[in-house]
């Protein structure tokens, strides 16, 4: 009979202590290559430690914290395979680049929002990237502000880690769609576009819907 | 022994009221079947763009079951198609209107991408599945002696979705069936906790669907079913 209550106490303890724990997320995924027409461009995607490893972290409430940097170093490597003509990657700016332009993403900013905070049933992603944009002498193209967001509805028995998970993964999703439409619409890279068609008539444009 | 035919009994009867209403409208452009030659497909896809809600990607699947049933419409599973065609199917992207498709595929590449894949029809759900309504309380306590449940709860369910079908030949609408189902569900607590589920979203899965498959089929599925 002690035996008994002993597990039942130890029973107890446990799911206390488990629904206490923080929740962590190491967002893991695949993406489906762009159907897009590519770009007649040479870049080189610059992943920093910062980009490449970056986590969001919030202590305010339950703990969470989500890993974000290597599923958004993929993603980016994709994308640029997808868009470019010629893409490579590399960890830190280069100096004498054999390339028309070199990207630079950064992560300004991640939120994340679960369903006791906002009363609504669906976990939402949002991150806000920087994405650098230079031409090869290092001259600055554009600073593209791009926001992508993700999120995913509550489901019976599913955890907040897989929750999140999933609203990340749509977010990410969403960043990759808004690069792929976008990144030709930017004013400053469009100008820089035309510039460069001006001078070398060999080259194609995009297509844009 | 008293107890336990207290609460099969009790269970039962809950179990005899936990059904659900379903209600099924539709519209068709015309009277005549829609028809899918050999090697064509049809496309279900949910809306995803609002805020405060999505159509379940397993509310999906469902349909997209349901629709395949007999083998005679061929159905692409929804995230195979929104791989197939990244990054123009995210809620981001995805076309609201016939107008945004048909510019959409003014586009080759993803106009060839539609023919390789032998896509003829689309049909866009939207809707979720929600608790409108929410009464009583159980409670449940574990201590040394051991742990039980007590109380009564209820809630109520409601899903509402509509279908709308177009037809990706023509670029016009074929057809829309909108569907509301209410069910309540029932938790009754007396050391052990049983629910007795109504299950809306499934009947609002059967009324949808095979309310879709008579567009395709005629009075053929009436008959069968």
């Amino acid at each position: 009979m002690h035996t008994r209550n002993l597990i039942v106490c130890a029973l107890v303890l446990a799911s206390l202590l488990a629904s206490a724990c923080a929740t962590r997320v190491e967002v893991e995924g695949n993406f489906p290559a762009a159907l897009t027409h590519k770009l007649p461009l040479r870049t080189i995607v610059v992943f920093d430690e910062a980009f490449a490893s970056h986590r969001f972290e919030s202590t305010e409430g339950p703990e969470v914290s989500i890993s974000v940097g290597q599923i958004q170093v993929e993603l980016f490597t994709g994308l640029a395979d997808s868009l470019f003509q010629y893409s490579s990657t590399t960890t830190a700016m280069p100096s004498k680049p054999e390339a028309d332009l070199i990207l630079v993403p950064n992560v300004e900013d991640v939120q994340i929002s679960m369903p006791n905070e906002t009363q609504l049933k669906v976990f939402e992603v949002w991150i806000k990237y920087n994405l650098q944009v230079f031409k090869a002498t290092g001259e600055p193209v554009a600073d593209w502000i791009m926001t992508a967001y993700g999120k995913t509805p509550t489901r019976f028995l599913k955890s907040n880690t897989d929750a999140l998970q999933q609203a990340s993964m749509v977010a990410m999703r969403d960043a990759g769609a808004h690069f792929i439409t976008g990144f030709a619409r930017v004013p400053e890279i469009q100008q820089w576009l035309r510039h460069r068609q001006t001078s070398r008539p060999d080259t194609e444009d995009s297509a844009s819907l | 022994m008293t107890h336990l035919a207290a609460i099969a009994t009790l269970a039962l009867l809950l179990a005899l009221s936990a059904c659900t209403t379903t209600t099924v409208d539709e519209y068709r452009e015309n009277g005549t079947a829609l028809t899918l030659e050999s090697g064509e497909r049809v496309v279900v896809l949910g809306r995803r763009h609002y805020a405060d809600y999505e159509t379940e990607p397993d509310f999906i699947d469902c349909i997209g079951e349901k629709l395949k049933a007999d083998k005679e419409i061929s159905v692409l599973p929804e995230k195979e198609f929104v791989d197939l065609l990244y990054p123009w199917f995210e809620p981001r992207t995805a076309p609201l209107g016939l107008k945004r498709l048909s510019k959409m595929l003014d586009e080759p590449m993803i106009a060839q991408r539609f023919k390789e894949q032998g896509l003829h029809y689309m049909i866009w759900i939207d809707g979720s599945t929600e608790t409108t309504d929410r009464d009583g309380s159980v409670s449940c306590a574990v201590g040394p002696g051991g742990g039980g449940c007590f109380g009564f709860a209820t809630w109520e369910k409601t899903g509402t979705y509509e279908a709308i079908i177009w037809d990706l030949q023509t670029l016009k609408e074929s057809g829309r069936v909108k569907v509301e189902a209410r069910g309540s569900s029932y938790m009754v607590a007396i050391i052990l906790p049983i629910p007795i589920v109504a299950q809306v979203q499934e009947q609002a899965c059967d009324g949808i669907g095979l309310q879709l498959r008579t567009f395709f089929m005629g009075n053929r599925v009436a008959e069968a079913s």
